[in-house]
C-alpha cells in the first residue's frame, strides 16, 4: 500500500511540474533523441523481422485453406492491431525503461538528485518530466515506423515462396484495414509510451542508496513496465471491443 | 598534484542580511529525532550555529552525523524535535518555502554530486539558470568563471567530471555551491577519500571561502587535521546525541576516552 501511495505521489509530482514554469524544452529534445533517434535501428529490424516472420508462418497454412489471397490482409491486420504495438512496446521496455531506471538510479545513489533538490533546482521537471513526456511521444512513433517496416518485411516474406508485386500486397494490406483498427492500436501505444517512461523514472528516482540499487532499479523497471503494458493492453482490447464491435 | 591557488575576487558578497535571526543564531536544532524502521539514529540532537561559525561535528562512521544536516537541508524529514533554519521552523514550510529556505543553505556531498552528463560549465550553470533565472550568457560565463577562479580550477571549465580527480571534483562542487552565495553551509565529510595534501587545501579553501562569502557552517568529518583547520568550535556525537561541545584545543585535553581517542 505504502508503494501505491508513492506512486500516486510521483505521478501527481510529474502531473503538477508538466505545467510549472520553466518547462525544459532542451532536455525534452535531448530525451526524445535518446529515446527515439537511439532506438531506430533496434526497432526497425525487430519490425521488418515480425512482419518477415509472421508471413512465413502463416503463408503454409493459409496456403493449405486456399486463402493465400488473404495473408497481406492478415498481416496488416495483425502488426497494425496487436503484434506491432504490443513487441514493440516490450522492446522499448527492456531498451528504455532499463536505461532510464538505471541512469535515474546511478543519480540517486551518487546524491546527484539531491544536489538538484537542495539547490533548489526541481529535479522533477528536468529528469522526469522531460523523459516521461519523450517516451509518451516517441514510443507511438516509433511503432508506426515498426509497423510500416513490418509491412515490408511481410511483403518478403510472401516473395520468398512466388511473386506477389510490392503494389498488389500493399492494396491488399490496406484495403483490409480499418480506421478502427488504427486508431485504437496508436492511441494504446501512448499508454505504453507513458508507462515505460513513468515506470522507470520511478524505479530509478527510488532506487535505494548502494551500487546494487541501480542495478536493481533497471532490472525492476523492466519487469513493471512489461507487466503494465500487457495489463494495458488488455485493458486497450476490451474498450476497442465495446467502441467498434 | 592540484594547485592550491585561490584568487581573491573583489566581487561582494550577496548576502541576505534580513534573513539572520536577532539572536544570531542562524540553525537552532532542539531535541531533534530520527528513526529509521527499529534503527534509532537521532535520540535528541541540540544544536545552535551562529552567523560566521564553523562546527565540526566528529563522531564515528553510522553515529547520525549526515544525517543530521540532511534534516537541516530538508532531505530527510525529522520524527520529532524543533529545526529552525534563519528563523524558520523547517517541519512548517511548504514546498515553495522550502525552496526559498534552500537557496540560502549550500550543500557539499561527500562525493561532490556533480552532474556527470554535464561539463563544469554546466555544471556551474545550473542552479544560475535554474534557480536565479539568469539567461544572460555573458552573466552566465562572468559568475561560472568567477565561481571556479574561487577555487583555483578556472581551467577545468570544458572538462566533464569524469576527467576530475577526487579533490577537483570536490572543489568544483563547492563552486556549484557556492554560486548561489549561501549564508549557510553544509559539508558531509570534505575530505574524505582525498591524500592528505589535497585534504588540506580543501580544508584551507573551506576557511578561505568561509570568509569570503561570510558563510556559517557545519562540517561532519572525523579528519582531525580538517576539524583543527576548519572548527570554530567541535562538537562529538556518540550514539545518536551530542555528548561534548568545545575548541580543538578544549576538546583535546578531554579525560573523556571516546573523546581522546579522537584526538590521538
Amino acid at each position: 500500500m505504502a508503494a501505491v501511495g508513492e506512486q500516486i505521489s510521483f505521478a501527481t509530482q510529474f502531473g503538477r511540474n508538466i505545467f510549472r514554469n520553466g518547462f525544459e524544452w532542451n532536455e525534452f529534445l535531448h530525451q526524445c533523441y535518446v529515446v527515439g533517434v537511439r532506438s531506430i535501428s533496434l526497432v526497425a529490424i525487430s519490425g521488418f523481422i515480425i512482419g518477415f516472420v509472421l508471413t512465413l508462418q502463416t503463408q503454409p497454412t493459409m496456403k493449405q485453406f486456399g486463402a493465400e489471397s488473404f495473408v497481406p490482409g492478415m498481416v496488416a491486420i495483425s502488426i497494425v492491431r496487436e503484434i506491432g504495438p504490443m513487441i514493440i512496446a516490450l522492446i522499448c521496455t527492456g531498451k528504455i525503461a532499463s536505461s532510464i531506471g538505471a541512469e535515474l538510479g546511478s543519480m540517486k545513489v551518487t546524491e546527484q538528485i539531491d544536489a538538484m533538490e537542495v539547490s533548489s533546482a526541481n529535479p522533477i521537471q528536468y529528469l522526469v518530466v522531460t523523459r516521461i513526456l519523450a517516451c509518451t511521444l516517441m514510443v507511438p512513433l516509433l511503432t508506426v515506423m515498426a509497423d510500416a517496416l513490418a509491412f515490408v518485411g511481410g511483403w518478403l516474406g510472401v516473395n520468398t515462396q512466388g511473386h506477389v508485386s510490392a503494389t498488389l500486397f500493399f492494396r491488399k494490406a490496406f484495403a483490409a484495414l480499418e480506421f478502427s483498427d488504427m486508431i485504437p492500436a496508436v492511441v494504446k501505444t501512448f499508454f505504453f509510451g507513458f508507462a515505460i517512461g513513468f515506470v522507470g523514472c520511478y524505479k530509478g528516482y527510488h532506487a535505494s542508496r548502494g551500487t546494487e540499487s541501480v542495478g536493481l532499479a533497471a532490472n525492476s523497471a523492466v519487469v513493471t513496465a512489461s507487466l503494465w503494458i500487457i495489463l494495458l493492453d488488455a485493458v486497450a482490447v476490451q474498450i476497442t471491443n465495446l467502441l467498434y464491435y | 598534484m592540484e594547485q592550491a591557488q585561490i584568487n581573491q575576487v573583489e566581487q561582494e558578497p550577496e548576502t541576505d542580511k534580513e534573513q539572520i535571526p536577532e539572536d544570531g543564531v542562524v540553525i537552532r536544532i532542539e531535541h531533534l529525532k530520527k528513526s529509521f524502521g527499529e534503527n534509532q539514529v537521532l535520540k535528541d540532537i541540540n544544536l545552535e550555529l551562529h552567523k560566521g561559525e564553523n562546527i565540526v561535528v566528529l563522531g564515528r562512521s553510522g553515529q547520525g552525523k549526515s544525517v543530521t544536516i540532511q534534516c537541516i537541508a530538508g532531505l530527510l524529514e525529522p520524527d520529532e524535535g524543533k529545526l529552525e533554519v534563519l528563523g524558520k521552523e523547517i517541519s512548517t514550510l511548504n514546498e515553495d518555502e522550502l525552496k526559498e529556505l534552500r537557496t540560502k543553505i549550500g550543500f557539499l556531498f561527500q562525493s561532490g554530486a556533480l552532474y556527470d552528463s554535464m561539463t563544469v560549465r554546466e555544471n556551474l550553470e545550473f542552479p544560475l539558470t535554474r534557480v536565479l533565472q539568469i539567461k544572460d550568457k555573458e552573466e552566465l560565463t562572468k559568475r561560472v568563471e568567477d565561481a571556479l577562479d574561487s577555487v583555483g580550477l578556472k581551467d577545468a571549465i570544458d572538462k566533464y567530471p569524469s576527467d576530475l580527480s577526487g579533490g577537483m571534483r570536490k572543489r568544483v562542487g563547492l563552486a556549484r555551491t557556492l554560486i548561489l552565495r549561501p549564508q549557510i553551509m553544509l559539508y558531509d565529510e570534505p575530505t574524505t577519500g582525498l591524500d592528505p595534501i589535497t585534504a588540506r587545501e580543501i580544508s584551507e579553501l573551506i576557511v578561505t571561502l568561509q570568509e569570503k562569502y561570510e558563510t556559517s557552517a557545519i562540517i561532519i568529518t572525523h579528519d582531525m587535521p580538517c576539524a583543527r583547520i576548519t572548527a570554530d568550535r567541535i562538537v562529538v556525537m556518540n550514539d545518536g546525541e551530542y555528548i561534548a561541545t568545545g575548541t580543538y584545543d578544549e576538546l583535546a585535553k578531554s579525560p573523556d576516552e571516546l573523546i581522546n581517542n579522537f584526538f590521538k
